[in-house]
């Protein structure tokens, strides 16, 4: 009696667990057969490596989903989100069951998903899926690219302008992919804007240790940084870090984190990711379901630098006439941000 | 090579000495559960519990100590649920461990979901700067310019050994966790201290928990502890089952982190990945070349049942 008794708590217990972790997943929508391309509601499935309001990588999409549905109509555009699904075998179990239940474009947020997405695409070739950041496209599969070095270019040159240490502090969180396009154009920006400021460079190996990329950025700090930035979810660990001592600032990227320390954030890279949602709604409506290698920078508006309103005034302007001259050139293509070399 | 100096030094073992505290509390307090007979795979889990909790109450509460006393309540609670699984229900421990984790790890998300909903960040613990002794120099501001919490887990080291070694409790607590058998024909009660231990571990861990929101990041995400709870459970076996010896690893681990993050932040030329598992390289490596018996709590893991043999 008693050992059943035990399975029984233990397996409840695991039910309870799955049933959290996957809130998102159940949007009480009929089932549908895969294929309704007459229909004239759009559903869009996006299945996140993290949470919806990680204040980076996650959330920017959300909300640039959201902006979506707003400027096309709620009953235009239903939107389902799975969270917390890092691992892509996972990742995968709900993207195919996103497909079966038909829903229309199926976006999994995040480069680990590229080769998960292959194989179930071909089983579903009626629904759009896309992916990111990544440039390895399918018949129905668009991979979406941030040139995250653009942004990175800008907020370097704001940090080697701005720096009075003379030390730029990255928390990276590991090297690979959109982290080191981003910190190769902030090391870029800082070189171009005085040759004599360093920019320093450490990962914690991880990108959802808030903890240690707090550490991480503290330890920036006591070595002399006064700027310090970084990208993923965990950025926000490092940048509550850097909020605690005076003029010290940060620099955000995927999205405007001003609001969380108001007086450290001096500008971001913002992705505007509802461009990139309308784009690859239009495109299937065109009857393209993938192949396209969507790419977000500056020149199209994917990629927009905005200033803190609130701390607009401590950046001197010849610094963001400088920039703005930077962000054309970048835009006309007079200067090419380089990547590094694989 | 340029910028090691002394005040570098300084803040190296300055937040080794902070980053140490969380694995001190969930290693010792795990280490009396071991003790008792009963091993906990769930730490993870209830600080993950604990962190939240100490977050959303200091949230809500203005008091980082409101915060503090609320992730030792959720502590006792999860460690009750976990004796009531283990110790009545005698289901396998390694099992039930891992469903506490689990349990720790999805609730503390769904109730950060629900009652927060966005990431905010709160004002957390302060470091004290204890008057005379932060003055010494070099170890002045390494070891006591630092928060509570900090001063607390390593007060609980010498604390803990004494309980352990040198009172009644502490004496039955080694009994159940060795010779059960014979600590009950005795009249101690077996199921009555391993409820006590697991509570007070558990408490420990929460307190672990609230370590990471309330007095280092002062902020809560999701999977706030990454890990550390695992660590801290390797930790027991490094240290032996002594408080002593789990002091040491958790002040090697910590020390081993905090040096690779200057290594990198410097811009030694060191490729990170290497940086990055150094403290748990050290960790293994200590592990492995440690002499002396590997001694564990005899009766570790097995239920105990009046009348029957392990």
């Amino acid at each position: 009696m008693k050992r059943v008794l035990t399975v029984f708590l233990t397996i409840v217990m695991l039910f309870a667990i799955a049933g959290c972790s996957n809130s998102g997943t159940t949007a009480n929508t009929p089932q549908k057969p895969a294929e309704s391309p007459k229909a004239e509601k759009i559903r869009i499935a996006l299945v996140l490596p993290a949470t919806v309001d990680d204040m980076a990588w996650g959330q920017s999409m959300v909300e640039g989903l959201k902006a979506v549905q707003k400027s096309m109509g709620e009953d235009k555009v239903e939107l389902a989100t799975s969270e917390k699904l890092g691992n892509a075998v996972d990742a995968g179990a709900a993207i195919r069951q996103y497909a079966t239940q038909g829903y229309d474009i199926i976006l999994a947020h995040g480069s680990q998903y590229q080769s998960v997405l292959g194989e179930i695409a071909k089983d579903f070739p009626k629904t759009t899926f896309a992916y990111g950041t990544g440039f390895t496209t399918g018949p129905n599969i668009f991979a979406y690219d941030p040139q995250a070095q653009e942004g990175g270019y800008l907020l370097g040159m704001l940090a080697g302008k701005m720096s009075k240490s003379g030390i730029v502090g990255i928390v990276g969180p590991v090297e690979s992919g959109d982290a080191v396009k981003y910190n190769y154009g902030v090391q870029q920006g800082v070189a171009k804007a005085k040759s004599d400021v360093q920019t320093r460079i450490a990962y914690t190996g991880s990108f959802n240790d808030i903890v240690g990329a707090g550490n991480l950025a503290k330890t920036h700090i006591s070595a002399g940084a006064d700027f310090l930035t970084g990208s993923s979810q965990q950025a926000v660990g490092a940048l509550r870090a850097v909020a605690e001592t005076e003029g010290k600032y940060w620099l955000s990227t995927d999205m405007d984190q001003s609001s969380l320390a108001p007086n450290h954030v001096l500008a971001s890279q913002v992705y505007n990711w509802e461009k990139v949602a309308t784009k690859i709604i239009e495109l299937r409506k065109q009857g393209t379901l993938g192949g396209q290698r969507l790419s977000l920078n500056l020149a199209d508006g994917t990629i927009q630098f905005k200033y803190n309103e609130k701390l607009a005034d401590k950046v001197p302007a010849e610094v963001k006439a400088a920039i703005e001259q930077a962000k054309q050139d970048i835009v006309s293509g007079k200067v090419k941000v380089e990547l590094p070399k694989k | 090579m340029e910028g090691i100096n002394s005040e570098i030094i300084i803040v190296i073992l300055a937040t080794g000495i902070r980053l140490a505290a969380p694995f001190l509390l969930a290693a010792l307090g795990e280490m009396f559960t071991q003790r008792s007979g009963v091993y906990n795979l769930g730490v993870e889990g209830i600080m993950m519990m604990g962190a939240f909790v100490g977050f959303f109450i200091t949230l809500i509460g203005g008091s980082p100590l409101l915060g503090i006393a609320a992730s030792l309540v959720v502590g006792a609670l999860m460690g009750l649920l976990m004796a009531v699984v283990s110790v009545t229900f005698k289901a396998e421990q390694g099992i039930s461990g891992i469903g506490l984790y689990m349990l720790g790890w999805g609730l503390s998300g769904l109730l950060f979901r629900l009652y927060v909903g966005a990431i905010t960040t709160i004002d957390g613990l302060k470091p004290v700067a204890i008057p005379l002794l932060s003055d010494i120099p070099f170890l002045g501001p390494i070891l006591f310019n630092q928060n509570g919490l900090v001063y607390s887990a390593f007060l609980l080291v010498p604390i803990s050994a004494f309980i352990l070694y040198k009172t009644t409790w502490g004496l039955n607590v080694r009994a159940v966790g060795t010779m059960p058998e014979a600590a009950d024909t005795l009249g101690v009660s077996v199921q009555g201290i391993r409820y006590q231990c697991l509570i007070v571990g558990s408490m420990l861990a929460g307190l672990a928990g609230a370590f990471l929101t309330v007095g280092h990041a002062n902020m809560y995400a999701d999977n706030i502890t990454a890990g550390r709870g695992f660590i801290s459970i390797a930790l027991v076996y490094f240290g032996r089952w002594s408080p002593w010896g789990i002091m040491l690893g958790a002040l090697l681990f910590s020390m081993a982190d905090s040096f690779q993050s200057m290594v990198q932040v410097l811009g030694i030329n060191f490729p990170y990945e290497l940086a990055v598992v150094l403290p748990y390289v050290i960790t293994i490596f200590a592990l492995a070349i440690s002499f002396g018996r590997v001694w564990g709590p005899a009766a570790l893991g097995k239920p105990f049942q009046r009348g029957t043999r392990g």
